[in-house]
C-alpha cells in the first residue's frame, strides 16, 4: 500500500473517532458542535502522558479517555439544561473557550535535553512515543482500525440492548421518555461523557499520529466537519459516520476529482443531503430495510 | 552480550537526541497553488547527505481534510540539500511534514503561509493568544 493510500486511511479511521462522538449526541437528540475540543482534550492529554512523563500509549490513551469524559460531562452539567440550538451554541461556546484555554497553556519540562510540552500557541512538539518505538504508518494505521473495530462493535452491542433503545426513545421524544420513567438529564449526561470520551480517544490516537498539536487543530472547522460527517453518513447505525468521512476523504479527497473545489461539493453534498434525507444516507429506514432485506 | 545492547540503547538514544534541523525555501511555479522547494537539512551544525526524504502537507486548521499526497525529495548537488514539488490544494497556512529515513530516522513540521510569492515560515506570538 502506497504511504498516501495509508495517511487517507488512517486520517479516515481517526476522524471517524470524533465523527461516531458526533453521532451518539445526534442519536440521544443533541445537536453539538464543541466535540472537537474533547479531541484536543484527548490529545493533550495523551501528549502529555508519552512526551512529558514517559507513560507508555496504552495508559495514555486511558487517561486521554477520562479526561475527555470529564470535561464533557463538565460542559454538559450546565449545557444539557438548554435545548436545541441553545444546546449546540453552548457546546460551540465551550469548544472555542477550550482552544483558547490550549493557547494559553504553557508547560514545559526538559526530556533529553530538550523543552517538551504545550507551548501556547506555539503547539505541543516531540509527541513520538509511536514513533521512536519504531512503529511504521502501516503498523499504526492497523492500531487506529483495530481499536475503531472495537468501537464499532461496543457501539452495536449497545444498540441492540435495552439502553441503546432507551436512547434512542430519548432523541426521538425525551418527554415521553421521562414519562416511562427514564432519567433523562442523567442519561443523557452519560451520552455526553461517552461522546467525549470517544473523541478523546480519536485525539490521543491523532496527536501520536501527528507528534506535534496545535490549538488551531482543534477549531470550529473541525467541529462542523464532523456534525456534517455523522448526518451525511446516516443516523441509522454506526457506519453513518464512517460511511460520512469516508465519502469526504475518501472520495472527494482522495481522488482529487474536483479539486480545490471539494469544499464546495462538499458543502453542496451537506445542502442536498439536509432536504433529501436529512438523517442521512443510512437512515433508520434504510437500516430497517438493508435489515429486513437479509 | 548484555554491555554490547547497552551500547546500542545508549547509541540509539543519542541518535533519536540529536536534533535534526530543517529549513524549507518554496517558490510558486505560476500554476495554482504548485510549488518548487528545496529543504536544507543539517544535524549538530553538519549538513545531512544520504538520507531518504518525504514530503507531505497538511492544514492545521483543518487537519487530515487536506492532505497533500507525499513525495520524494530528491538530493542535489549541494551538501544537505534535497527538491521536491508541492501540490497543495489552496494558499495559506500549511504544516509542513518531513518523513526522514535512512541514515536517520526522524520526523518534523514545519509550519509554512504559501501563496503566489512563495512561502514564509508562520510566526507566532509565544504568549498572547490569537486575537
Amino acid at each position: 500500500m502506497d504511504e498516501y493510500a495509508i495517511g487517507v486511511l488512517t486520517s479516515i479511521g481517526l476522524l471517524t473517532f470524533v465523527a461516531a462522538s458526533a453521532y451518539l449526541l445526534l442519536i440521544a437528540g443533541e445537536l453539538s458542535f464543541g466535540q472537537q475540543a474533547f479531541f484536543g482534550v484527548g490529545a493533550y492529554a495523551a501528549g502529555i502522558a508519552t512526551a512529558m512523563f514517559g507513560l507508555p500509549l496504552p495508559l495514555a490513551i486511558l487517561a486521554a479517555m477520562l479526561l475527555g469524559g470529564l470535561a464533557a460531562a463538565l460542559v454538559g452539567l450546565p449545557a444539557l439544561r438548554l435545548r436545541g440550538l441553545y444546546f449546540a451554541m453552548a457546546t460551540l461556546a465551550a469548544a472555542e473557550m477550550l482552544r483558547i484555554l490550549f493557547e494559553l497553556f504553557h508547560w514545559q519540562v526538559q526530556v533529553g535535553g530538550e523543552a517538551v510540552g504545550p507551548d501556547g500557541t506555539q503547539g505541543f512538539r516531540g509527541i513520538r512515543w509511536v514513533f521512536e518505538r519504531g512503529v511504521e504508518p502501516l503498523g499504526f494505521l492497523g492500531i487506529v482500525w483495530a481499536l475503531l473495530a472495537g468501537v464499532v462493535l461496543l457501539f452495536i452491542l449497545v444498540e441492540r440492548s435495552r439502553l441503546g433503545t432507551t436512547i434512542r426513545a430519548l432523541g426521538e421524544d425525551p418527554e415521553l421518555a421521562g414519562a416511562l420513567g427514564v432519567d433523562v438529564l442523567r442519561l443523557k449526561l452519560g451520552v455526553v461523557a461517552a461522546a467525549g470520551a470517544l473523541a478523546a480517544l480519536g485525539g490521543a490516537l491523532f496527536a501520536h499520529h501527528n507528534t506535534y498539536i496545535e490549538p488551531r487543530n482543534f477549531d470550529i472547522m473541525l467541529g462542523v466537519h464532523t456534525l456534517a460527517y455523522a448526518l451525511i453518513g446516516g443516523l441509522g447505525t454506526v457506519f453513518g459516520p464512517l460511511l460520512g468521512v469516508a465519502l469526504d476523504l475518501g472520495l472527494l479527497e482522495g481522488t482529487r476529482v474536483f479539486q480545490g473545489y471539494r469544499m464546495i461539493v462538499f458543502g453542496g453534498l451537506v445542502a442536498l443531503l439536509l432536504i433529501w434525507r436529512p438523517r442521512g444516507l443510512l437512515d433508520e429506514r434504510m437500516v430497517h430495510w438493508l435489515r429486513t432485506r437479509r | 552480550m548484555r554491555r554490547v545492547a547497552f551500547v546500542a540503547l545508549l547509541v540509539s538514544q543519542a541518535a533519536f537526541a540529536q536534533k535534526t534541523d530543517a529549513r524549507l525555501d518554496c517558490k510558486h511555479t505560476g500554476k495554482d497553488f504548485i510549488y518548487d522547494c528545496v529543504i536544507r537539512l543539517a544535524r549538530a551544525g553538519e549538513p545531512l547527505t544520504g538520507a531518504q526524504v518525504t514530503v507531505g502537507a497538511d492544514m492545521p486548521s483543518m487537519p487530515m481534510a487536506h492532505q497533500v499526497k507525499p513525495v520524494k525529495a530528491k538530493p542535489t548537488k549541494t551538501l544537505g540539500e534535497y527538491r521536491a514539488r508541492l501540490d497543495l490544494e489552496m494558499g495559506g497556512e500549511w504544516a509542513v511534514k518531513l518523513r526522514l529515513s535512512d541514515p536517520v530516522r526522524d520526523q518534523l513540521v514545519l509550519h509554512y503561509e504559501f501563496d503566489e510569492r512563495g512561502a514564509r515560515p508562520v510566526k507566532r506570538s509565544a504568549k498572547s493568544p490569537r486575537k
